[in-house]
């Protein structure tokens, strides 16, 4: 597969050792591996005359870049998913007191807390797993907060302010700002989903300033597939845990129920409404499932999401090696046959996680495939 | 808000005596004086709102309080007329001429040295002399190409030089930063005033940079080299390369190969031609000079010697910004270019010299004693405030390695109104001025204004709790 990454099996590996964060810059340059100097001058020359329009980006600016994006649009899932649920539960409430546990537990899956030691403890301490806790854990921070993801993010960005937009800056540093003012513990105490509400809205604004005010060149390319690869991603596990929590509930949730999380899963993806214009509101698991993984047109749904990374690989690997395929490319070409021409039966009962496991799979394969062609020179 | 306005008996910059502007400030006078104080507020909130969110900071090291800090930035504007002007300029000019022959002929024939105009001890026993330069030629013979030059002025309002800074001289940015703010806090400040542009600084620094290209003059790549994102001066690095349109790079993004230097790119090796770097010698290289230094580049000074890329400022500059070396200038001038210099120097006493050291030794209270090569108001003895433990602490140091201190009386910095609380008070001032030098010596039409905040203190840097002002260069009134 050329990227030199270990295979994946087994579902823990993907749920737990994933490397979806940005490693740790490696303070001794030397660590890095070598490669023969030699080669990559040769390559690169070649390079240079045909792609003489282009202009080169520093690998580390190209990782940057990669990682801002994907840390932002993470803090926009974490704010979603933790104010749909809060909304949710409200609703629940008094119907289905056991469902509060269990629901937050999913929360904590989708963002890979559930292994954590103090989640760990309380549970085992039979501490009730309240709202309340998981907000302020994500005001807190501490890695995989709220907080952690906006403060890489813009870490990320300071660390190549010359190559985005003074726009794109000030909209994220101020967004930033905006969560480490003194006031913003009483902001949370107050009136938690204000702050959740500011960050998601924070991160579409700086969405739409990257595109309006940063030329669609390579370092724009590198925003999108990063942005991307981390919405499909998001939208699996989402998926997943939720499909997973309503199945092992069996029948003992009536109708209504049911649909509020329904519901709950499509406004978690952000695809409530797409979702009730198209299927006129029938809050069916199978077109529930369909409209997420497949559907071409909603931006909020994993093959849309794969083929805009895909356009973006392509974009780059154009501009760097057009002579070459690069194997990101080819990893996420693969897996958008596979969502474009995916069959209604792979989507249903327990066939839909074995789905779900290897686009997860091919996702992961991409972003190690992305990281040695790119970052690691 | 002026009612309170001492004139504490110094150079005021503002008044020429009480209540009574000079021309040149009548009209931003005229204008704060009728400014209630909570709209003067309003404004200075919207300033810092804004220097946050563009994320204008710097680093302070050993803050508990996280590590980024926004320069205060002081809304009274410090005006200077074009006639003053016209004497700094020129005085400028001089001094980077002379400094950049005295580089070359230091790492060259040292005619210098040899008639005895500059002792050659003090030359070899310079921390910043470096070795490796000599007879190594550089593009057009240009050493400095950015210097920031400190300029003070005294009870009677001479303007003096007290410090050249010939390395890597920090501030410009924020010299563009303020600009761009007063232009958006107090617009209708300007409105009686001509005030001359000062934001080519970055188109002059790229041309100044182009020139250094030796080969592919047509279409050289140019970096800006800084040491990392936890550097003091990060965001101005940033700020540069930003407005220059070229790359920044870190040491680890530059790789020596076959006698070249190339960075690192998505598309392969991509080959460097000028480095306008902003990291001292010493974490240059480390296979020639600190090698536990991770910043910088191993074997970019070999590539450097053969003349495969050019480097801003040129390795070895800092000879010339020895405090020791400092009150050579003067003859420096004399030596090379036949003149008088325009701008005067503090007076000096070098403590090598042992007459010298014995009046220092003996008058540590008069005077400002300074390590020879400390920056940033760090190593400093401020004699009449000092303690008596101080004193003697200093008095043993001088002892142990003369050649390390040097002494100046203390100089009473002229006095410029800012915003204390909730009115003006005069806080102490000085201007650093820049300089560019390409094929020849161009003068920022402005310079970074810096105040002490504290009542009386006389150290104005940002490390030390000092602030900054917009510094206008205005066409003259009447």
């Amino acid at each position: 597969m050329g990227c030199g990454g270990r295979a994946l099996t087994t579902q823990s590996e993907i749920d737990g050792q994933q490397e979806d964060e940005r490693p740790i810059p490696k303070i001794v340059a030397a660590t890095k591996p070598s490669r023969r100097v030699g080669e990559r001058i040769v390559q690169s020359s070649l390079v240079q005359s045909a792609a003489g329009r282009s202009r080169p980006m520093l690998s580390r600016v190209a990782e940057a870049m990669y990682w801002m994006s994907r840390y932002v649009e993470r803090a926009e899932h974490i704010a979603r998913i933790v104010l749909v649920n809060s909304h949710m539960l409200i609703d629940l409430g008094e119907l289905a007191p056991d469902m509060q546990e269990k629901q937050w537990l999913g929360v904590l899956r989708i963002l890979r807390l559930d292994q954590r030691a103090e989640v760990q403890e309380s549970l085992l301490a039979g501490k009730p797993l309240i709202g309340q806790h998981v907000s302020d854990f994500m005001a807190n921070e501490s890695n995989r907060s709220l907080i952690s993801a906006l403060t890489k993010a813009r870490e990320n960005a300071r660390s190549i302010r010359e190559n985005i937009s003074t726009e794109m800056w000030e909209t994220l540093n101020t967004l930033y700002w905006s969560l480490l003012g003194d006031d913003v513990k009483q902001r949370f105490e107050e009136c938690p989903e204000e702050v959740f509400h500011s960050v998601i809205m924070g991160s579409l604004l700086f969405q739409g300033v990257s595109d309006q005010t940063l030329p669609h060149s390579q370092s724009w390319q590198f925003i999108q597939l990063a942005k991307y690869l981390e919405r499909a991603d998001m939208i699996c596990r989402i998926v997943d845990t939720n499909f997973d929590i309503l199945q092992s509930s069996g029948d003992f949730c009536e109708t209504p129920l049911r649909n509020i999380q329904w519901m709950g899963v499509l406004r978690s993806c952000c695809s409530i409404e797409a979702y009730r214009r198209k299927y006129i509101g029938d809050m069916d698991p199978l077109n529930l499932a369909a409209f997420l993984l497949l559907d071409g047109e909603s931006p909020r749904n994993v093959r849309y999401s794969v083929k805009a990374a895909q356009e973006a690989i392509a974009g780059i690997a154009d501009s760097v090696h057009p002579q070459d395929l690069d194997s990101a490319e080819r990893i996420l070409g693969r897996l958008c046959a596979r969502l474009e021409f995916a069959e209604m039966s792979e989507l249903t009962g327990s066939s839909l996680k074995g789905f779900l496991n290897k686009i997860q799979l091919s996702l992961h394969e991409a972003s190690s495939a992305i990281e040695n062609a790119y970052f690691l020179h | 808000m002026f009612n309170q306005y001492q004139l504490n008996g110094i150079f005021d910059e503002m008044f020429e005596a009480q209540d009574v502007p000079r021309p040149h400030y009548e009209s931003v006078f005229g204008q704060l004086a009728e400014l209630s104080s909570s709209a003067f507020q309003r404004r200075r909130r919207m300033a810092d709102l804004s220097f946050r969110n563009q994320g204008i900071t710097f680093t302070v090291y050993n803050d508990d309080n996280g590590v980024e800090r926004i320069f205060p930035f002081d809304l009274v504007p410090r005006i200077v007329p074009a006639s003053e002007w016209t004497m700094i300029e020129r005085g400028l000019e001089q001094r980077i001429t002379a400094l950049n022959m005295f580089c070359h002929d230091v790492y060259h024939d040292q005619r210098i040295l040899r008639e005895g105009i500059v002792p050659p001890e003090l030359i070899y026993s310079a921390q910043m002399f470096r070795r490796e330069m000599i007879h190594v030629n550089v593009p057009n013979n240009i050493y400095i190409h950015v210097c920031g030059t400190d300029l003070i002025r005294d009870k009677d309002g001479n303007y003096l030089v007290l410090e050249d800074n010939g390395r890597t001289p920090s501030g410009v940015s924020y010299v563009l930063e303020n600009r761009a703010i007063m232009k958006r806090v107090f617009p209708a400040l300007f409105a009686s005033y001509r005030v001359r542009s000062i934001e080519d600084y970055p188109y002059n620094l790229l041309q100044c940079l182009k020139e250094l290209a030796q080969y592919r003059v047509d279409d050289p790549t140019i970096v800006v080299l800084t040491p990392g994102i936890f550097n003091s001066a990060y965001y101005e690095h940033s700020f540069l390369a930003r407005q220059m349109g070229v790359e920044l790079v870190e040491g680890k993004d530059l790789i020596v190969d076959n006698n070249f230097v190339y960075m690192r790119t998505t598309a392969g090796l991509r080959r460097v031609d000028v480095i306008y770097r902003r990291l001292d010698d010493d974490f240059l290289d480390p296979l020639c000079f600190r090698g536990d230094s991770i910043l910088g580049v191993p074997g970019l000074m070999t590539v450097y010697r053969c003349g495969n890329v050019a480097l801003a400022n040129a390795v070895g500059t800092g000879v010339c910004d020895d405090k020791a070396v400092y009150p050579y200038v003067p003859a420096m001038i004399k030596f090379y270019l036949s003149q008088d210099p325009i701008l005067k120097n503090v007076h000096t006493y070098n403590c090598q010299d042992t007459s010298d050291c014995n009046y220092v030794l003996e008058n540590l209270n008069k005077l400002v004693v300074k390590s020879t090569n400390g920056s940033g108001g760090y190593g400093m003895l401020m004699g009449h405030i000092s303690t008596k433990e101080e004193q003697d602490e200093f008095a043993a140091k001088i002892k142990s390695d003369p050649r390390n201190f040097i002494a100046q009386p203390i100089v009473e910095l002229s006095q410029h109104p800012s915003l204390v609380a909730d009115h003006f008070e005069g806080r102490r001032i000085d201007l650093r001025p820049y300089i560019l030098y390409g094929k020849k010596p161009i003068v920022m039409q402005g310079g970074l204004t810096r105040v002490a905040l504290e009542e009386g203190s006389l150290v104005v840097n940002s490390s030390q709790g000092g602030g900054s002002k917009d510094t206008w260069v205005v066409e003259d009134v009447r």
